[in-house]
């Protein structure tokens, strides 16, 4: 009996509910499925048979499997522009109600691809190792290939509009994570739970439990999926367990961090809908670090590799079991079973029990006699003995099977091939334990002849259970899970015992043989394509042609074919490859070995792996305590680090905004003419008390500090023990055993850093110590020739000149707030740099406008802070340095101390032959001719622009601005022996084709004596 | 002159002062989203004082004692309060401490401290402008915790009396557990804004309640 739009639908059974129809659409099409179908079970309800065209041969394709498995229902989703989503497995996406999907590959569509017609890539566009010789060809080749590839592959598409979900990130910590919720998972996860542990048990599917949900098998009398039931229950009961259904673990990193992909709402809608009138995340990544981990990831069926295998039709017979048990779809009419073992036997019951027919199983043993077996002939159903589907008929699905007898050790046909009518072949070469995520550390997977596969390799704090460790009998399983579980918990020093075991009614099965490439009457090289990867279409000739072109690796024989590429990561194929290969290099498949699995397991969406660190989450943006005044006050903004700084503050001149050009050279002007004011608070501040912390700075800083009185400034420069300029920065003497360190402010974490790694551990006996005050003081620069009637009208402070000098701090109020003001320059004028605790900036800021008015006091930002101290010759480290400059390449001789009793950082340094060398690219002004040009920052300088090229460069433009003040563009610059070049002239030869010409000169292009700042 | 300069920052008369957190004006971006079911609940603790102790445990800890009644917490990430829970000292590394009291005492404590240590060698050095309090409350606190740091705050790992340096999305922060139900944030007056937009966003799917 059929069910009326769902003609492969069964009238009972499966744990859908039949009443709640869904409409979906597929490639257009509309269809009707229950809720808890999947798409791919629904797909088969409807008779869909080709859901797919191959990626290279383009092939009609179908459903093979029923989970993560699966390489041709790969489906791209998504019913608006936005809400695309390329890659979804279908056997592993819930239904819903309006689900729209779309096949990734086959255009104008997969019954009728064009591409396929018109010979797409006849086979001879790429012959097996298209991509190796591709990757060889010159690497300009790949990007026309790889455009090539990529369209008529369809390998899905990302949206072309932003995406409207949100994703977010959980930090999980437990002491058992246990990765499947099959009966070995919730064993080993109630016994772990039930001492106490923290347990997170993660599952892929929408319903926890396994296997179990489609088991023939009863536990205790009552069908498994009750079991599963009652255990699902307990667990939910106890605070010490999170369940994670629609989890995939994605990838399994060091030291027991694994990363779980939850998929929040993608059952439910294309775009997450609203929860209690709130947004929720669509999918989330916990990032879980685990003590131990328990892999209960089951094992997947292998198919039987034979010509014709990729026709639709062709399933995995432990997937009919799904469809048919778990929901209700029988997917065809008339069954042929190809296996190698009695487990697979269970399709053809499960089919029969359909009420469909099973034309016949054909098994490779010569005399099979397990249980199931039994089972299936008192059902009256033919077995044939010996013998394998050697060959699939049909074209877009499978009309007949042909039936040989088969010697395995010799690889042939042996007898006549008799060919059986049916449109489906399930076929079963036993299991292969899911070892992916331990192979994602690193470990190399154990071949165990026993049950014909690898198991997981060691990983230290990680254990095997169940299927995953080649355990295949359900009572085994359970007894295993639950006693790794218990050891698990154990570990984590909760002492637990075994679950009491449901008795289980054991159903004794023979042995398996060993088949993987089932022979054909011809040549595996003129046979019908044997398929081994359905996603990347690699044939078993494919393998063949690799090992015969001497790529004998099995890590070369993927890469010559493309086996386990891409999101497929051998799940289906990897071992029937290897088996492959093995046989053509008469090894061994332990010989041969395995290729590394890599993350993530299935696809990871791109919004889970970046979560909320994106748009204004990104990166912090670190704001001074005035920012909101420089926002109100329409500040161009620059980021330095992670701060925002004000570039420049452009105002509205005849309705216009200016330039910034303009506000630059209004700035420079009014600081020079009058008075600025700069927000500096984001220059690095550090605390440093105790009774070495004069002795703590001579040895970090070139010059001297024996002298410096309380009340005093000094500028220092640090160096690397390279002898290289890392640092600079003023300090201040604030009492005998206490200094205020400021550094540059990219360099403040890295200062603070460094005085640490110093004091902690060459000199620990000093006695000092450093604390950060950067955030805790807010900074003005209050500079030019008005600063000091300015800041006189609102402080108790003497600003007489000659009590309160150049280069001295005074402490006082300023607006009523305790301030330490201190006489420091980097304009070159007459300047105050005000220091308040941070809370009480803004009245102080604001005060110095409500008075400022009348001396015309305008806020600069920091380009104008960059002409302005270029113009007086000071550096800014990073800018006019880069690590390769020595304090004396910069011309500052006067600030290393040599004669320091102690030796300090860097000092050793600074004698070598090669920081002595006279031709070392030294610091200087370039004046250039002609005073409209401002030269490029980093422009490299000729002594000779006559010359051939490649050109001799002899240094490089570090800092170019326009003055205002001197009409003129103007630039520091690094030039090889440039200390003893001055009034040369130097060319710059630029890519437009231009050469200017400059003069060297020295770096102070204002002021040169000073006089300015000293008033 | 002192060896030091111990220097009180707040002004004697009423100055208006503006916390770290209140550029990121935290009531108007969540009004909408304010109830009484919210499942978080955010509270600035603005203008406390803060003081960094640098020294020795053993003198430390007699100082401490004598001036502010509490034992220097010796053990790693403790926290530990006075009897009001008004005042607390955190180990932050082996010999390092944060106090934090209510604003206005710190100078006065810091000036009591010193005269305590004597010659001994140790610093102290007033942070209070440089960081601000952020306190998390409610049902779905620790889950905003989890979204955002990668320690371990299970109630296990993490009991009351704890505290920790680490990173909080990207900025460092202290995070610790004065009391059952009640989180504490000790963020940087500089990324303060970053957190509390952070936390905001963390906070969406329970709803968050912002106290003055």
């Amino acid at each position: 009996m059929k069910h009326d739009k769902q003609p492969n639908r069964l009238l009972e059974g499966g744990r859908i509910d039949r009443d709640r129809p869904l409409t979906f659409s597929f490639n257009g099409q509309s269809y009707t499925g229950f809720a808890g179908d999947t798409l791919a079970s629904a797909l088969l309800a409807n008779g869909v048979d080709i859901v797919n065209r191959s990626f290279k041969y383009s092939r009609p394709r179908g459903i093979v499997a029923a989970g993560a498995e699966e390489p041709n229902a790969v489906v791209q989703l998504g019913s608006s522009e936005a809400a695309q989503v390329p890659n979804v497995r279908a056997t592993q996406q819930a239904l819903y109600d309006g689900l729209s999907a779309r096949s990734t590959n086959g255009w104008p569509n997969v019954q009728r691809d064009l591409m396929g017609t018109i010979g797409k890539l006849s086979g001879g566009f790429m012959p097996p190792g298209f991509y190796y010789k591709t990757f060889m060809a010159p690497a300009s080749m790949w990007m026309t290939y790889e455009k090539y590839i990529r369209k008529s592959a369809g390998l899905g598409r990302s949206p072309t509009e932003s995406d409207p979900d949100i994703y977010d990130h959980l930090h999980q910590h437990c002491d058992v994570l246990v990765i499947g919720a099959g009966p070995a998972g919730l064993a080993a996860a109630l016994s772990a739970a039930r001492g106490g542990a923290r347990v997170i048990l993660c599952d892929e599917q929408e319903t926890m439990g396994g296997s179990l949900l489609d088991s023939r098998e009863m536990l205790d009398g009552q069908p498994a999926a009750q079991w599963a039931d009652s255990a699902l229950d307990e667990l939910a009961s106890l605070d010490n367990v999170t369940l994670l259904p629609r989890t995939t673990a994605n990838g399994y990193h060091d030291h027991n961090f694994v990363t779980l992909h939850e998929r929040r709402t993608e059952h439910l809608a294309d775009v997450a809908p609203l929860a209690n009138g709130r947004r929720q995340v669509r999918s989330r990544l916990h990032r879980v670090r685990a003590g131990q981990v328990v892999l209960a990831t089951g094992a997947h069926e292998r198919p039987l590799v034979y010509a014709g295998n990729d026709v639709p039709g062709n399933l995995l017979a432990g997937a009919v079991s799904t469809y048919i048990r778990r929901y209700g779809v029988a997917p065809g009419n008339k069954l042929v079973l190809s296996t190698s073992n009695d487990h697979a036997y269970r399709a053809a019951l499960d089919w029969s029990e359909a009420g469909r027919e099973v034309v016949a199983i054909v098994d490779a043993r010569a005399n099979p006699d397990g249980e199931l077996v039994t089972q299936a002939q008192a059902l009256g159903i033919r077995v044939i003995t010996g013998s394998a589907v050697v060959e699939a008929k049909g074209a877009n699905r499978v009309t007949g099977a042909r039936v040989a007898k088969i010697d395995i050790d010799g690889f042939k046909v042996v007898g006549k091939a008799e060919e059986l009518t049916c449109d489906t072949i399930a076929s079963s070469g036993g299991y292969s334990p899911v070892i992916h995520l331990a192979s994602h550390t690193g470990a190399r997977p154990t071949w165990r002849d026993d049950i014909l596969g690898f198991v997981p390799g060691k990983v230290t704090g990680m254990t095997a259970t169940g299927g995953a460790n080649g355990v295949y009998a359900l009572a085994e399983v359970i007894a295993d899970g639950s006693q790794v579980g218990a050891q698990a918990a154990s570990a984590s020093g909760h002492q637990t015992a075994p679950i009491d075991l449901p008795s289980v009614a054991a159903i004794r099965e023979g042995a398996a043989v060993a088949l993987y490439q089932v022979p054909h009457e011809k040549t595996t090289l003129r046979a019908p394509k044997q398929f081994v990867d359905l996603q990347n279409d690699v044939t078993a000739a494919g393998i063949e042609v690799a090992t015969r072109e001497g790529f004998e690796s099995i890590e070369h024989v993927k890469r010559y074919t493309a086996m386990g590429f891409g999101t497929d990561q051998g799940k289906l194929g990897n071992i029937n490859g290897m088996a492959i290969a093995a046989r053509c290099l008469k090894r061994s498949i332990p010989e041969v070995g395995t290729t590394v699995f890599r993350p993530n397991y299935t696809p990871v969406t791109f919004g889970a792996i970046v979560g909320r660190h994106c748009r204004e989450l990104f990166d912090p943006e670190r704001y001074t305590s005035l920012h909101e005044w420089h926002i109100k006050h329409g500040a161009e903004f620059e980021d330095v680090g992670q701060w925002k700084r004000p570039w420049y503050f452009p105002q509205t001149v005849n309705g216009k905004p200016e330039t910034m050009h303009e506000a630059v050279a209004r700035e420079c002007r009014a600081v020079r003419e009058k008075v600025g004011i700069l927000d500096a608070t984001t220059l690095g501040k550090i605390d440093i008390q105790g009774k070495d912390a004069r002795e703590f700075l001579g040895r970090v800083y070139t010059n001297k500090w024996e002298k410096l009185a309380v009340g005093r400034v000094r500028y220092g420069l640090m160096c690397k023990d390279d002898g290289m300029l890392m640092d600079d920065g003023t300090t201040s003497c604030l009492g005998e055993n206490h200094f205020l360190m400021t550094t540059t402010t990219g360099g403040a974490a890295g200062v603070m850093e460094w005085l640490e790694l110093w004091h902690q551990t060459e000199w620990p006996e000093l006695e000092v110590y450093f604390t950060s005050v950067t955030d805790h003081w807010a900074t003005m620069t209050v500079t030019g020739p008005e600063a000091r009637n300015l800041l006189a009208e609102i402080t108790d402070i003497d600003l007489d000149r000659d009590t309160f000098k150049f280069m001295d701090w005074r402490e006082g109020k300023v607006a009523g707030v305790p301030a330490r003001v201190f006489r420091i320059s980097f304009t070159g004028e007459l300047a105050y740099e005000i220091n308040v605790q941070a809370n009480y900036a803004m009245p102080v800021w604001e005060a110095l406008f409500e008075h400022g008015d009348k001396y015309g006091l305008t806020p600069y930002g920091t380009e104008t802070m960059h002409v302005l101290r270029a113009e007086k010759g000071m550096i800014i480290v990073g800018q006019d340095t880069d690590g390769s400059v020595t304090p004396e390449d910069l011309g500052m001789h006067w600030a290393i101390g040599y004669d320091k009793p102690f030796s300090w950082i860097g000092k050793r340094a600074l004698t070598r032959p090669d920081t002595r060398r006279e031709n070392r690219k030294q610091l200087v002004g370039l004046r250039p001719k002609d005073p409209k040009v401002v030269l490029q920052e980093g422009a490299q300088i000729v002594f000779d622009p006559d010359q051939a090229i490649p050109m001799a460069m002899m240094g490089h433009v570090t800092s170019s601005y326009y003055s205002p003040i001197l009409d003129s563009g103007f630039a520091l610059a690094v030039v090889k022996g440039g200390h003893k070049r001055m009034g040369d002239t130097v060319y710059l030869p630029m890519a437009d084709g231009q050469t200017h010409a400059a003069e060297i000169v020295g770096p102070i292009f204002y002021d040169p004596k000073g006089a300015r700042q000293n008033v | 002159m002192s060896k030091v300069a111990v220097f009180d920052t707040r002004p004697e008369q009423a100055v208006r002062a503006e916390s770290p957190l209140a550029i990121t004006r935290l009531a108007d971006r969540v009004a909408s989203n304010a109830s009484a079911e919210a499942g978080v609940t955010l509270r600035e603790k603005a203008f406390l004082g803060h003081l960094i102790l640098r020294g020795g445990a053993i003198a430390l800890d007699e100082a401490v004692r004598e001036v502010l009644g509490i034992s220097l917490p010796a053990k790693p990430s403790a926290l530990a309060h006075d009897e009001s829970g008004e005042r607390s000292i955190q180990w932050l590394s082996p010999d390092e401490w944060l106090v934090i009291v209510p604003g206005g005492e710190e100078f006065e404590l810091e000036n009591r401290l010193r005269e305590q240590m004597g010659d001994a060698h140790f610093a102290i050095v007033n942070v209070g402008g440089g960081q601000t309090v952020i306190e998390l409350s409610g049902p779905y606190a620790r889950e905003v915790l989890m979204k955002s740091a990668i320690y371990d705050v299970h109630p296990s790992h993490f009991p009351v009396g704890k505290g920790v340096t680490t990173v909080f999305a990207k900025a460092t922060a202290i995070i610790r557990r004065p009391s059952e139900d009640r989180w504490e944030l000790v963020v940087r007056r500089s990324f303060a804004d970053y957190c509390g937009r952070w936390i905001i966003d963390a906070s969406e799917e329970y709803g968050l309640n912002v106290l003055d």
